[in-house]
């Protein structure tokens, strides 16, 4: 296909994601905001799923890095941008930790084992009162960058540059073939000499350590961070309608699903307030019926399909 | 030179002893018949020896060195390569993609060298149209993909399960001339499992046949073939 055209698209959503600010007003900059955010781990649980690995537990690495960050400053008197960068590295270690009791498990064991530690990363830090602050939180100084909403939404956009740089990373280099051939026949991949454990835990830490991340910057932005706030299940299971709808294994689905159910949810919010969460799991229950590559899925099919004609 | 060789090598599932006791071994250059009626451990023996399984007591040996109980891929780095009975493409990857993964991970070749290399491979077993996806392939040309990924491995040794099952007889001519071809160029010690005696007859230098998990016969297919034990194990798989 036109190779040039998607390079030519591509930078210009790029250049228009950098200067919005310049003419958004406050209320599409925090739309925005929100749907970088997503976006990006929508990117991080579909990079993990390139191998076949389910993870329920995106709120638990992403509230682990929020309260990293948070801790950071408050008790060990970082700064902000050093507790930015201690977000995904606590994160990344937690995820070696994890991924090495975890990673031999599969399909739905591994799923609901991601889902129940997420769960006792948020019970723990409920109730480490001393330390963590417990049900009520932990509240920053301030918000970082002078609480400037063009340079808290560059930040977000900065998170969502290395998501997205991760993504097409892996799929172009030697994750790419060893993620594939672990989701495609394990036995053949060892075969073949992959070292299953290890491409699955370095994944794993590398999209946790991103989700730690967004964490991070999501407690610098807003400024204070609560056990029921970072470790929403909302920041597990949007990620996982982004993907779907927009279609997995890829880097632009996500892409586009974030915008797609990012925009209509906000639209929706307006319309029907708490409706909203409706339509995501009708979303979720129609892809995984009808479509079960999503829309990039899709339009690849029917691209092909033409092609196939124009021979 | 011998590549590979086991010692009292056994393996049981849950009482049933699939491999029993089995000894033998594998020189360089030389193509192994591993014969013997369904269900008689050719498979099971082929995973221990390839790292998929591991045995319950014996030893496996690769060019003088305790492999027992190494995991799969690295036996695979070593040297160690094999198809599957059932055929395992990776769906997901391309014709020449698949071929590739065995350069990239058993050789650690960049990407750039495993195309080339995969290339290379695919064209000897003269497969072409490389970038097809794998659901567009003929069973002959997934066979034949199964082979080159294997050899991407740069073997030393190279187990065939029933490649040839299921091809038509020119197919099956086809593929005993490539195999022996490659066989020759590399030196490989080749084990191949068929269960139409022709093919073993036309491909294997010696023979080796297993019954409900046992070695009961080696040797020249023509000698073999006149084994009593073995004609009765044959005759009373077919009753
Ligand atoms: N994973 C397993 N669990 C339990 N039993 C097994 C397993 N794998 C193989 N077996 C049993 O071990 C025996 C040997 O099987 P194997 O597949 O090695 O035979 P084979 O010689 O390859 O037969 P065929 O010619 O039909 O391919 C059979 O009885 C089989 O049912
Ligand atoms: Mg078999």
């Amino acid at each position: 296909m036109n190779r040039n055209l998607l390079r030519a698209l591509a930078f210009a959503a790029g250049a228009l994601a950098v200067s919005l600010p310049a003419f958004a007003g406050a209320y599409p900059l925090q739309v925005a905001r929100n749907v970088i955010m997503y976006m990006a781990l929508a990117l991080t649980w579909d990079m993990l799923l390139r191998s076949g690995q389910i993870s329920f537990g995106i709120a638990g690495l992403f509230g682990l890095g929020a309260y990293a960050t948070a801790l950071g400053v408050l008790r060990a008197g970082m700064g902000d941008w050093l507790s930015l960068a201690f977000a995904p590295v606590f994160a990344g270690a937690a995820a070696l930790l994890i991924g090495f009791l975890i990673l031999r498990l599969r399909a739905m064991y591994f799923s609901i084992v991601t889902l129940a530690l997420a769960e006792i990363f948020r019970i723990v830090i409920h109730n480490l009162h001393d330390f963590t602050g417990g049900p009520e939180g932990v509240v920053l100084d301030g918000v970082m960058l002078g609480g400037s909403a063009a340079a808290l939404y560059w930040l977000t956009l900065g998170g969502l540059a290395v998501a997205l740089g991760a993504s097409w990373w892996f799929e172009k280099s030697k994750f790419h073939f060893a993620l594939t051939a672990i989701r495609n026949n394990e036995t053949a991949a060892r075969s073949s000499g992959v070292d299953i454990f290890r491409w699955l835990l370095a994944t794993f830490v590398i999209t946790s350590a991103i989700q730690g991340l967004l964490g991070g910057i999501y407690v610098q932005s807003y400024g204070f961070a609560t056990p029921d706030s970072v470790f929403d299940a909302n920041f597990t299971l949007l990620p996982l309608a982004i993907a779907l709808l927009g279609g997995i294994h890829s880097t632009i689905g996500p892409v586009f699903g974030a915008i797609l159910l990012g925009l209509s949810s906000e639209w929706l919010k307006l319309r029907l307030p708490y409706g909203h969460l409706v339509v995501y799991g009708v979303i979720i229950v129609v892809v995984i019926l009808f479509m079960p590559q999503g829309l990039y899925g899709l339009a690849r099919k029917g691209l092909r399909r033409a092609e196939g004609r124009a021979e | 030179m011998t590549k590979l060789k086991t010692e009292h090598l056994t393996r049981a599932f849950l009482g049933l002893v699939a491999v029993n006791d089995v000894s033998f071994s594998m020189d360089e250059g030389e193509i192994l018949g591993i014969i013997g009626p369904n269900g008689a451990g050719k498979t099971t023996f082929i995973n221990l020896v390839s790292g998929i399984i591991m045995p319950s007591s014996g030893r496996v040996e690769y060019k003088g060195r305790d492999v027992t109980y190494m995991p799969a891929h690295e036996r695979a780095r070593l040297g160690i390569a094999r198809t599957y009975q059932l055929i395992h493409p990776l769906e997901n990857l391309s014709l020449i993609e698949n071929v590739m993964v065995g350069s990239i991970f058993a050789r650690r070749h960049g990407l750039k060298t495993a195309r080339a290399k995969a290339a290379g491979l695919c064209e000897s077993l003269g497969l072409s149209g490389l970038d097809r996806d794998t659901s567009r392939l003929t069973i002959l040309e997934i066979k034949k993909m199964e082979i080159a990924r294997a050899l991407a491995n740069e073997p030393e040794v190279l187990f065939l399960d029933e490649v040839m099952a299921g091809l038509n007889a020119d197919e099956t001519r086809e593929l005993i001339a490539q195999v022996q071809t490659i066989a020759r160029e590399r030196k490989l010690a080749v084990g191949v499992v068929e269960h139409v005696m022709g093919v073993i007859k036309e491909l294997t230098h010696r023979v080796i046949v297993l019954e409900a998990g046992e070695l009961i016969a080696e040797g020249p297919y023509e000698q073999v073939s006149k084994n009593p034990r073995v004609i009765e194990a044959y005759l009373g798989g077919a009753a």
